[in-house]
């Protein structure tokens, strides 16, 4: 014989055992007591399996070297163990139809539906196939000893049977206790049960220390005894059928039989998973719990390892009993056995997160690169502080190969653009661009970013980082809606993008070979040969310094970028990171969507009704700008400044200790040496002064920083 | 799995009925991502469809790696949550791994795995 250690004790166990005969075997619970299914109905087996709890030892077959350790007693093992830092293969399979459960009703199904002409595949866990949830789509999720396999089907039939009823009394978790089919399985493996009590809805306790020793029945008889036999009759094991309301299942057999509820349990634990009482779920029903559902929520009466397969029956019964109404079983949640991290991992991926063409360079000049709106960027260089004056005062390149940016085109671009747009297109010159923002139809900021005009009917639109994809699916529905023929091209991921910002930007494009009089003016935009690199440059200003977004084929990025780096080093150039670029942009004023304002913003409440033309027939938002246009609102995004350390963003804002908003960007600016912010006040009258970390803050108007707009014009 | 290198090739946005006319440069290949969205490789110089607003530009924004039928069905089994096209030739496009790409699938089950230079590193490490 072979010996497996349970609990730190090597015990001896014969072929073909499972972990629970190997126990009884030695003449211990499995687990420390309750009735044995033996068929993986319950939760009255599970043990700590090779690290691995929870697992059910009645289905998992003893082996040499396995070692077996009981849940702690009274409460949760932790879910630790060597599986949850394992990969579990994932295998994505197609099926036409699938049958779980090869018993005899699903061997009839099966051969029906094959002589039908269907291709059928069949699971059961006697064959290591143990389906552990049903998912609409449909698809069936298959735990095998080699991983995890997805199965996409487009029928399922169950044929998974009945389960046995366990008793529900006083003393019933005892060792000692079987269903009948549980009986039978550990007789037939040769372990003696002693001397036998087979009991039915008569009995009314078990007693004894530990292990049952004798049985009280309901007329007042007592019975000594080794173990019982608690026949009660059976319920469907259906969990899996009740698991995807949208998919069609077929359940056949007795899983799809009529049982009949046991009577309605006195007393006694009725959810052996939770330990949870006849008496606790009075407690719940007394508080007004009615519902099935609600009184399982209340209770986690079937929220346990078995999922209702040992207290359905009787919650049901119980709810019965006091509504007068049969319920009906609750819902099934996958999954329907325990599974791993891993397993339920399988499969699954994280966001992808994007490089820029430039991803390498940032690595190789040591920046810390963060994720951020899909992409990983620079955070900084790790000289913020330096970046940020690099800006100011000398030149700065930034990678702004994120930025969205989608070509349009066609005979009705105007038309859509106008419509899409709070600002007037048609009077774009070609050659100019314009700052826009972009409202949903409620008159809300969605996004912000430039549109170029590069011809009578084609224009280059930009969108944040961020916002990119979202802008795709945006641009296309609403043409698509409005039928207008425009040909959309997002560029996003084949178009680079450097920002060369600072006072001496314009004297780098001189040394990278731009003539004067082909450097766009402000809101300009031109194609122009940059270090031998074809670029269109976009004039704007996102720093508050000149600024030049050079865009280009992302197949030059590095050229390019290295280019204007050895030009630039008589200059001082340094790239800047975000860090830097959040800081320079806020002593500007300019919000970041997304973060400076909410799911709700108007352009009034970030102070940018500017940029909407009213006057204008119609627009994405205007119905709801015009609407409210005169009520009320006591939202508004501020300007604030104040000594000391920058507060954290999301700090509180507090106007005579009541919190009226919080900070929605925050920097220690190092041209003033104080605090420049932005946040919210939403309640009316606005104060001046407002109290951020119990210090003072002021109101201050936007932009802190070149109020004429000067330095970007230069 | 193969490595996912750079291709070179054109970008062209028309009217579908455009594409459908438009003499494609013989030896190049077309992989026509919608009804108005064609992808052309191998070609020097792109086809002008006939529909004045047509976008036609340069594209670099691709990766592709070359795959065998064996590696695509390896693929198709540990990272693709869809079901992949029956019949072939065919373009196959949604996440592989999680990440968003494309499988210019070959008659003989071979295929061209395509997918944005800026997701290329995180697809093939996901499918090391």
């Amino acid at each position: 014989m072979s010996r497996v250690v349970y609990d730190g004790t090597p015990i001896e166990y014969e072929e073909g055992d499972s972990l629970a005969l190997a126990a009884l075997r030695a003449g211990q619970h499995p687990a420390r007591g309750g009735t044995l299914c033996m068929a993986g109905d319950c939760g009255n087996c599970v043990a700590i399996v090779d690290g691995t709890p929870w697992v059910r030892t009645c289905q998992t077959d003893a082996r040499p070297g396995i070692v077996v350790r009981r849940h702690p007693n009274g409460s949760h093992p932790s879910p630790g163990g060597p599986e949850q830092h394992t990969s579990v293969t994932v295998r994505h399979r197609t099926a036409d139809h699938v049958v779980v459960g090869h018993g005899e009703s699903g061997a009839a199904a099966a051969a029906a539906l094959r002589a039908e002409g269907h291709d059928v595949t069949v699971f059961d866990a006697a064959d290591g196939d143990e389906v552990v949830g049903v998912f609409d789509g449909p698809s069936v999720i298959v735990r095998r000893a080699d991983g995890i396999d997805h199965f996409h089907v487009h029928h399922i039939t169950l044929a998974t049977g009945a389960a046995e009823v366990q008793p529900v009394c006083p003393g019933n978790l005892l060792a000692g206790i079987y269903t009948p089919k549980a009986a039978a399985v550990a007789i037939a493996a040769g372990i003696d049960l002693g001397t036998v009590v087979t009991v039915g809805h008569d009995v009314k306790a078990f007693h004894g220390e530990g292990r049952v020793s004798e049985v009280e029945f309901r007329d007042g008889t007592r019975v000594a005894c080794d173990s019982v036999i608690a026949d009660l009759g059976s319920a469907p094991r259906d969990v899996l059928a009740r698991m995807a309301p949208l998919v069609p299942v077929e359940v056949v057999g007795p899983a799809a039989q009529a049982h009949p509820l046991p009577p309605v349990a006195e007393e006694g634990v009725l959810c052996p998973c939770g330990k949870i009482t006849v008496e606790d779920l009075q407690g719940v029903w007394d508080k007004g719990f009615r519902d099935l559902e609600l009184v399982k929520r209340a209770s986690l009466c079937g929220v346990g390892t078995c999922q209702g397969g040992v207290c359905m029956p009787h919650l049901r019964s119980f709810v019965a009993d006091r509504s007068g109404v049969e319920p009906k079983p609750f819902t099934g949640r996958p999954a329907a056995r325990q599974v791993t991290l891993a397993e339920a991992a399988a499969g699954y991926h994280i966001d992808t997160f994007r490089r820029t063409p430039l991803h390498a360079e940032h690595e190789a000049l040591g920046a810390n690169l963060d994720k951020f709106g899909g992409w990983f960027r620079p955070w900084n260089y790790g000289d913020p502080i330096a970046e940020y004056w690099a800006v100011r005062e000398g030149v700065s390149l930034g990678d702004v190969s994120t930025l969205g940016k989608m070509l349009v085109s066609g005979p009705d671009v105007v038309e859509a653009l106008e419509r899409l747009y709070p600002n007037h297109v048609h009077d774009i010159k070609v050659g100019r661009s314009r700052y826009v923002i972009n409202l949903n139809e409620r008159g809300h900021v969605l996004d912000d970013g430039m549109i170029c005009r590069e011809g009578d009917t084609r224009f280059l639109l930009t969108f944040t980082s961020g916002g990119a994809s979202t802008a795709e699916m945006w641009v296309r529905d609403w043409v698509e809606t409005w039928g207008l023929k425009v040909h959309v091209l997002d560029r996003t991921v084949s178009h680079g993008a450097i920002n060369v910002t600072g006072p001496l930007a314009g004297e780098l494009l001189r040394r990278a070979g731009v003539a004067d009089d082909d450097r766009p003016k402000f809101l300009q935009h031109r194609h122009v040969t940059v270090a031998g690199v074809p670029c269109h440059i976009m004039r704007l200003s996102f720093t508050g310094e000149a600024s030049y977004e050079l865009h280009h084929q992302i197949d030059r990025s590095v050229e390019l970028w290295q280019a204007l780096m050895e030009l630039g080093r008589p200059l001082g150039i340094k790239p800047h990171g975000l860090q830097a670029l959040f800081g320079l942009r806020l002593e500007k004023g300019h919000v970041i969507v997304g973060q400076d304002t909410e799911l709700d913003s108007s352009p009034r409440r970030i102070n940018m009704d500017w940029a909407v033309k009213m006057e204008k027939a119609d627009f994405l938002g205007r119905e709801a700008l015009a609407r409210t246009a005169n009520l009320p609102d006591e939202r508004r995004l501020f300007g604030f400044t104040m000594d000391g350390p920058a507060p954290l963003e999301g700090s509180v804002i507090r106007v005579d200790g009541d919190v009226v908003g919080h900070v929605t960007s925050s920097w220690d600016s190092p041209m003033y040496g104080h605090a420049v912010l932005l946040g919210w006040q939403k309640r009316l009258p606005h104060a001046d002064v407002v109290e951020i970390d119990g210090r003072e803050a002021r109101v201050s108007p936007v932009p802190f920083y070149d109020k004429e707009g000067a330095r970007a014009r230069m | 799995m193969p490595a996912c290198e750079p291709l070179v090739g054109w970008r062209i946005i028309a009217d579908p009925t455009a594409l459908d006319q438009a003499p494609w440069p013989a030896g190049s290949h077309v992989v026509r991502i919608s009804p108005d969205d064609v992808f052309l490789i191998g070609a020097a110089e792109p086809t002008v469809p006939a529909d004045p607003h047509a976008i036609v530009t340069p594209e670099h924004g691709f990766a592709g790696a070359s795959l065998t039928a064996d590696e695509v069905d390896h693929t198709a089994l540990h990272h693709i949550e869809w079901q992949l096209p029956a019949v072939r030739p065919a373009l196959a496009q949604g996440q592989i791994a999680g990440v968003p790409a494309k499988l210019v699938l070959h008659a003989d089950g071979s295929a061209l795995l395509l997918v944005a230079c800026a997701a290329r590193h995180e697809l093939e490490d996901r499918l090391a």
